[in-house]
């Protein structure tokens, strides 16, 4: 199992588990003239082992920003350090042993590539350390949702980092998240604010007006 | 000691990572459940296992003989047989004549295309066990493109049985089948249980929580939980499911 496998080589131990400095990334339309037509901002940091729960309207962002984290999508500006190391300058077939992106019914997205692996850092890690799940899916009937549940507190109890990303639809959506989420990182409009407490976000009026009639009555 | 073990086992494919530091373990005399949602990774795990592909880090061992990395056919002289999602049979020819292809005295005599496979006797007597064995007594001499749906997958397990395994691996045996069928099948593996070690994957939770011995639950390529059924049955999301319900 992963508790088994040797957790870090080669990394710095006291850096934060993730760290997101000044990340952004610009898409722009228009050859002469370029326009923006999407910005993501973010500065996040995880100092350890924890359960984050990932929300925002389609389209905000998340994806990129699960992109950004894993270096599969190049930022304009920025670093994502992870255990002290800058992932996209990782080797990019190593960088799922540092952050890996389980995609929505995997649906991956390709990047070029501006520079040779033989030229990058190699991840230091087997086994990857920030555990990116991206708007799984869950079905209550079935019971699998109690074993993904029990898997995301084993990996936190080995100490990595996991998000959980949902787009709340139905109440036992939140209700799966208060359950497992310790944290909370919501994206709206290309911006990203963390809350290190699951509970309190819920009182956020941006949050409560994106839940709409999901949001708990007593967090107010 | 385990019959079978995988230790560590990982697999990537291009840029995607699809079997990530699995560990089973499956015991002898026991039905051992792999289960998983669609797209999980539970056929590429079986693959690996059953020296399909190759994994990229991690050991495989039957009976503590290190079998990582040998051919199919080198794992199945040792003991291993398997049956497919997508079956493969000879539906031109018999039932009967399907199993003694199968058979290992006659594999290892080859085939001479000028005498018919059931002129030998001794062949066609013990294929004819086997089929009885998988409830397929007194079609014989049907055409495996003849038989229903649920006998065809009877008759491959039939196939997989004819080599004598020590250990038999079921790749999905309920895919396709009607609810009648999947019970008839079910009284198969439960009567296979009786003298074989089985693994069974399968996405039929009720299937496999009423066969099992063990299971080990695989996601995103992974083993995210393993169990005799009732503990998995402890889970409260179980619980409140469809399955926990049946229960």
């Amino acid at each position: 199992m992963t508790g088994s496998v040797s957790a870090c080589s080669g990394s710095d131990a006291m850096a934060p588990v993730l760290e997101v400095r000044g990340l952004t990334k610009r898409y722009t339309r228009g050859l002469l003239f370029r326009q923006e037509t999407f910005r993501l901002t973010a500065d996040l940091t995880f100092d350890g082992s924890s359960i984050v729960g990932v929300m925002g309207p389609n389209g905000s962002g998340k994806t990129t920003l699960f992109e950004l984290i894993t270096g599969s999508n190049a930022p304009s500006t920025g670093s994502v350090r992870v255990m002290g190391r800058d992932i996209h300058k990782v080797k990019h077939r190593e960088r799922d042993r540092l952050a890996i992106h389980y995609h929505q019914s995997y649906q991956v997205r390709r990047f070029r590539r501006t520079r040779p692996s033989f030229l990058m850092q190699a991840a230091g890690h087997d086994y990857p350390m920030v555990h990116l799940f991206d708007e799984p899916q869950f079905n209550t009937r079935d019971g699998y949702i109690g074993f993904m549940l029990d898997f995301f507190r084993k990996l936190r109890r080995e100490g990595r980092l996991v998000f959980l990303c949902l787009h709340p639809n139905e109440p036992w959506h939140l209700e799966l998240m208060e359950e497992v989420c310790e944290q909370t990182v919501f994206v709206q409009g290309g911006r990203v604010r963390t809350y290190h407490d699951f509970c309190s976000s819920l009182r956020d009026p941006d949050l409560r007006d994106y839940l709409g009639k999901l949001a708990p009555r007593d967090a107010k | 000691m385990a019959l079978f073990e995988a230790r560590g086992i990982h697999k990537r494919f291009g840029q995607q990572v699809v079997l990530e530091h699995v560990d089973l373990s499956f015991e002898a005399g026991r039905l051992s459940g792999i289960m998983g949602p669609n797209g999980a990774g539970k056929t590429t795990c079986f693959n690996v296992l059953t020296g399909r592909h190759r994994p990229d880090r991690g050991r495989v061992t039957l009976d503590g003989e290190d079998i990582t990395g040998l051919s199919p056919d080198a794992i199945a002289r040792r003991g291993i047989a398997r049956s497919f999602q997508v079956m493969s049979l000879f539906d031109e020819n018999t039932a009967l004549d399907n199993l003694i292809v199968a058979l290992p005295e006659v594999r290892a005599r080859g085939f001479d295309m000028f005498r018919r496979l059931s002129a030998d006797d001794a062949a066609a007597d013990r294929a004819s066990a086997v089929l009885a064995r998988v409830g397929l007594a007194g079609l014989e001499r049907r055409r495996a493109g003849d038989l229903a749906y649920g006998e065809r997958r009877a008759l491959e397990i039939g196939i997989a049985l004819a080599s004598r395994p020590r250990l038999l691996f079921l790749d999905e045996p309920t895919s396709g089948l009607g609810s009648e069928s999947t019970a008839r099948l079910a009284e198969l593996v439960q009567d296979l249980k009786r003298d074989h070690s089985v693994v069974v994957i399968e996405h039929d939770m009720q299937f496999l929580f009423a066969l099992a011995d063990t299971i080990s639950v695989i996601h995103w390529g992974q083993v995210i939980a393993n169990g005799t059924p009732d503990a998995l049955r402890e889970n409260a999301w179980v619980r409140r499911s469809a399955l926990g319900g049946a229960a």
